[in-house]
């Protein structure tokens, strides 16, 4: 990467800019050497995470490297010994404006009603360098006004300079190259293709590179103008990849969201739910009072210390009858504090955040944990045993991508289909569901010969000569498919540590904060810092767990049986999020009392009795711990709604009620006892200098044996059947979607993808509809054939209208198989 | 009997006549008139309209950025495409001017790009209350007669509303002499657009050709062709 490595020591290029002695590193460019020493060198289509194109001649300098003095253009020009530069020439000066003067011949100036104006590259170089005035009197070029290029972005082929930065990122970065130039001379123009919409996860990125108006985002559209804004810098808390955000908001709206180039992180990218998503925080349909329902389903709004002292009667329950499920909406500090109040006042350890679909919490916490960096070092093994990062963890999948196309990793992907990497890794290991773990224990075990889980050997040995050679391996690692048990990730490994014991692991888990909620003691035997000793913390905490607690499945279960009285659901939904509905579904009706902290009416909280409204994104302060373990500032920017409060002051406020208080009334306090009970835990202070580095990880020092067993195996699918699988789309109907404008139609239908080979020999021939077959029930949905695919599986993501495959899962079971076949005419209306 | 003096000022003062301007602004009362106000007067505002009925107003704030009282608040929308507000893709949805913090500065109006905000003569209102006090759009907004909402509080009088204050706009963006008369204003939006005004160099005769009187103000900075 060329970007702006300003605190590296430089090591020795010499060269003179405007007369003065400087060096530059080696193979750096001319205008990154200059901008590091202080001189700005205008320029539109260089970007500095971008490949070099000198597309738009803006950085013309003057350059002498001793064949005397020349324009070059200084983004693709590397700086060589002895080079002289002369940014403020008169030559370079009547380069600038000559440049400005031409782009101006055919941009409109309809600065006024542009979204750009005012924050434009265009504007502020033609007002810093240009001529002032134009000799052009002809008539600008002309198109139709904004045309829509996808659901979120519009394109105004006037305003465009051609500098090549969208289309660049579309297909350099993205990977998505779906606009392009079109035309020649003066005709040239960005475009998509006919029926192919800019549908990229990543479109938004376009519209904050686009040096001009061209691009523009639709949710912000006409919404405000630069000098309305404010901003902090935040980040982004609706996945786990936790990129970093400028929020900007008008008169107390959200109303724009920046990415932030961040080295460790995102690299200033985002992905467009973290960038248009804020949409939620402003939607009319959050809870903003505190309601209760004594019966019925009508809820009565009630004032906070009735509802207070409601939720306090409920939890004071037998410890063993109360459950909390969720917490990775929270931010660390307000994680700290419910870990506090269930397990350090109320006394359970029935506490869960993560909803069925995540890893033992032993894994996460305790293998050796990788960075984002590490994973995508140069030269390095990149293990993918996860579902696709491109739709779970974008921002995550641009680096990954970027590692393997630029920087020359090897990928090696364990996934049951191919994802969005899969084009790009040496080998592709397609296991059956609920054979991960035997096929990763065969090539520990060198047993490389014959066929396992649908792998051939040629793929073993293959796999084996890469994962046990020179590069170091480090292993993303998640749950790829939900309809298997979560046991054959761990199974999986545990193979792979056999084979790379220098390996280090990364989990893709998705939810927001899930990783804080881990170390926070959001899961059941462990406490904050991932700490399993109760001794140390009941000399802070009133009183701490006395039995071992469950994971959600079994809550859910023990809640279905009546064995739970009161179950806490922060910012959870299981009825609409939990893999197995029917089971959730029965779980919350048998519990007494559900007490829900959640910023919408869900389907799980309209089933609470008490509703307590939580303050979210955008208007709390705190700190996120992303999948590395790297802390970083979550900012309030606007305020929250009607009563509703941070999920912190909510736990303080119950405890209080309860018995003991938390002991803490402020951030600052919270924070305080963070760091001295905690250990291992830095201070937290966003204002002074943590807040201008990438954020310190949490390595809390507690990489203890992990046992693996024997490898499971999953019962042989039967001769007809196919074996499901199942994992998540970023478009889905999740609250952060559905709650999002702008996002909410995005959302595609369920179908189910066959592979061809079973496509033809199911003889499913020219049918649109296909009957599965499931226990006793029977379902019709449209497929469609996929090559990416699996030969004897079958692939259909959870959480789309159409069809709730949670139907065709169960908690408990190891893999789920299907009965295919062509759907009967006549019953494919619906 | 040293106030004997005092009064004889008072008495002195009583034979000179009275030297007030007979102002009753708008209360009655047999010789009511309003003295004639200085051209550049800046009074309250009105939005304009194009010949053809649009609203100038496209709602880029750039008026509101400028305001240095703060008490323009503006927003923009998408033009409706069937029923288009204003010429272009942008309108003024909403426009609010806040009468208890103008201070009349008039820096609204040599912002605005469109010429759509400019200021009256009319200075004579005046209110009891707070949401009076704020005009939206329903009261600045020219109607097809080219007035806008006569406010009960207003004392408006015939010319007031004439030849209000965009005259002033600038002449080239880059202040070069040799652009003088150029339109600034794109020419995609530019029917409509008044015709530019002369800079510097042009003639210093204070003489308009629309036939308006000129008080001794006549010509400070700005010169009106």
């Amino acid at each position: 990467m060329t970007a702006t490595e300003g605190t590296e020591a430089v090591t020795g290029v010499p060269f003179t800019l405007n007369g003065t002695d400087l060096e530059a590193n080696e193979g750096e460019l001319l205008i990154d050497a200059a901008e590091r020493n202080g001189v700005h060198i205008p320029r539109f289509c260089y970007h500095n995470r971008m490949k070099p194109v000198g597309m738009c001649r803006m950085c013309l300098v003057e350059v002498d490297t001793g064949r005397g003095p020349a324009l070059q253009p200084s983004c693709m020009l590397p700086v060589t010994p002895e080079m002289k530069v002369e940014t403020e020439s008169e030559a370079t000066k009547e380069a600038q404006d000559g440049v400005l003067e031409f782009l101006l011949a055919n941009h409109p100036l309809d600065c006024p009603v542009c979204d750009k104006g005012g924050e434009c590259p265009l504007q502020d170089n033609a007002y810093a360098f240009g001529p002032g005035e134009s000799r052009f009197v002809e008539e600008k070029r002309h198109y139709e006004k904004p045309i829509p290029i996808s659901d979120l972005v519009h394109l105004d082929r006037e305003r465009c300079i051609l500098c090549d930065r969208c289309t660049r990122f579309a297909s350099e970065v993205a990977g998505d190259p779906l606009i392009h130039f079109i035309g020649r001379g003066s005709h040239t123009e960005v475009n998509t293709f006919p029926e192919h919409p800019f549908s990229s996860y990543f479109s938004g990125n376009t519209v904050q590179i686009c040096p001009v108006g061209a691009l523009t985002a639709a949710p912000y559209r006409f919404k405000a103008r630069p000098w309305d804004l404010e901003a902090v810098e935040s980040t982004a808390t609706v996945d786990a990849s936790g990129a970093r955000i400028l929020v900007q908001s008008t008169r107390n709206e959200l109303v724009r969201i920046i990415g932030v180039d961040s080295d460790a992180v995102n690299w200033s990218w985002l992905s467009d739910k973290e960038r248009f998503s804020y949409e939620a925080t402003n939607s009319d349909l959050r809870v903003t009072e505190p309601e209760v329902r004594d019966e019925g389903l009508t809820f009565r709004t009630v004032r906070w210390n009735e509802a207070a002292k409601t939720a306090v009667t409920a939890l004071s329950a037998p410890p063993e009858r109360v459950a909390v499920l969720g917490g990775a909406r929270l931010t660390l500090e307000s994680q700290y504090a419910w870990s506090k109040l269930i397990k350090g006042v109320v006394g359970t350890d029935n506490v869960d955040a993560q909803m069925g679909d995540g890893l033992p919490a032993a894994l996460s916490l305790g293998l050796p944990r990788a960075t984002i960096d590490e994973v995508c070092r140069p030269g390095g093994v990149i293990v993918l045993m996860a579902p696709d990062p491109k739709e779970e963890l974008p921002t995550l999948y641009l680096r990954l991508r970027h590692a393997i196309v630029e920087d020359g990793a090897t990928l090696v992907e364990i996934t049951p289909r191919d994802t969005s990497l899969s084009d790009l890794a040496a080998v592709r290991l397609r296991c059956t569901p609920g054979t991960v773990g035997q096929v990763l224990a065969a090539i520990a075990d060198e047993r490389l010969d014959d066929t396992v889980g649908g792998v051939d050997g040629f793929q073993l040995r293959r796999a084996r000569t890469i994962l046990t050679g020179a590069k170091p391996v480090s292993v993303v690692y998640g749950r790829p498919n939900l309809a298997e048990s979560g046991r054959y990730v761990a199974d999986a490994v545990g193979g792979m540590q056999r084979i790379a014991p220098d390996a280090t692991y990364l989990p893709a888990l998705r939810r927001g904060n899930v990783n804080g909620a881990l170390e926070m003691g959001l899961t059941p035997g462990f406490l904050p810092g991932g700490s399993r000793d109760k001794a140390s913390f009941e000399e802070a905490w009133p009183t701490v767990p006395d039995f071992d607690g469950k994971e959600t499945d079994g809550i859910l279960k023990a809640a279905a049986a009546g064995e739970i009285d009161t179950l806490v659901l922060l910012g959870a939904d299981p009825v609409d999020d939990y893999p197995d509905a029917e089971l959730a579904r029965q779980a919350l009706e048998a519990v007494r009392t559900i007490i829900a902290v959640d910023c919408f009416r869900t389907a799980s909280s309209s089933l609470a009795h008490v509703l307590l409204p939580a303050a979210m994104f955008g208007e709390v302060d705190g700190t996120f711990c992303n999948l590395e373990g790297r802390l970083s500032p979550i900012r309030a920017k606007v305020t929250a709604p009607g009563l509703a409060r941070p999920d912190w002051m909510i736990a303080a406020d119950l405890a209080a009620a309860i018995g003991p208080d938390l002991g803490f009334d402020s951030l600052e306090q919270l924070r305080s006892e963070m760091a001295s009970t905690i250990e291992g835990f830095p201070e937290i202070d966003w204002e002074g200098e943590l807040a201008l580095a990438d954020g310190p990880l949490i390595r809390l020092g507690r990489n203890w044996d992990l046992e693996f067993g024997q490898a499971a195996s999953a019962p042989a699918p039967s001769s007809s059947g196919l074996r499901l699988v199942v994992d998540r789309k970023l478009w889905d109907q999740g609250t952060m979607v559905q709650r999002s404008p702008s996002l909410a139609g995005l959302v595609q239908s369920a179908e189910l993808r066959l592979s061809p080979t079973d496509v033809q020999l199911l003889n499913l021939g020219d049918a649109q509809w296909v009957t599965v077959e499931h226990g006793d029930e029977s379902f019709d949905l449209p497929f469609t054939v996929d090559a990416g695919v699996a030969a004897r599986t079958a692939w259909l993501p959870m959480g789309l209208p159409g069809f709730d495959v949670r139907q065709l899962l169960a908690t408990g079971r190891s893999v789920t198989n299907i009965e295919v076949r062509a759907a009967e005419e006549g019953d494919t209306d619906g | 009997m040293g106030y004997l003096e005092g009064f004889a000022v008072t008495f002195r003062k009583i034979a000179e006549g009275v030297t007030t301007r007979n102002y009753r602004a708008g209360r009655g009362g047999s010789s009511d008139q309003k003295a004639p106000k200085p051209e550049r007067l800046h009074g309250r505002h009105v939005l304009n309209r194009y010949e053809d009925g649009m609203e100038k107003c496209i709602g880029c704030e750039l008026c509101a950025g400028v305001c240095p009282a703060n008490c323009i608040y503006v927003r923009g929308a998408d033009n409706p495409p069937d029923d288009p507000k204003s010429p272009g893709e942008r309108f003024g949805y909403v426009y609010e001017i806040n009468y208890l913090r103008c201070i009349h500065c008039d820096l609204c109006v040599e912002a605005c790009p469109t010429e759509a905000i400019t200021e009256t003569k009319l200075f004579e209102f005046s209110f009891t209350n707070r949401s009076d006090a704020i005009y939206t759009k329903d009261e600045l907004l020219v109607d097809d007669d080219g007035l806008p909402q006569q406010l009960p509080w207003e004392d408006w009088r015939p010319g007031e509303d004439q030849h209000t204050s965009g005259w002033m706009r600038a002449t080239s963006p880059g202040g070069k002499a040799s652009y003088e008369g150029v339109v600034g204003w794109s020419g995609e939006l530019g029917y409509g657009v008044r015709e530019p005004e002369f800079g510097q160099s042009a003639s210093d005769d204070p003489e308009s050709d629309d036939g308006h009187d000129h008080d001794d103000h006549g010509h400070g900075g700005g010169h009106h062709r």
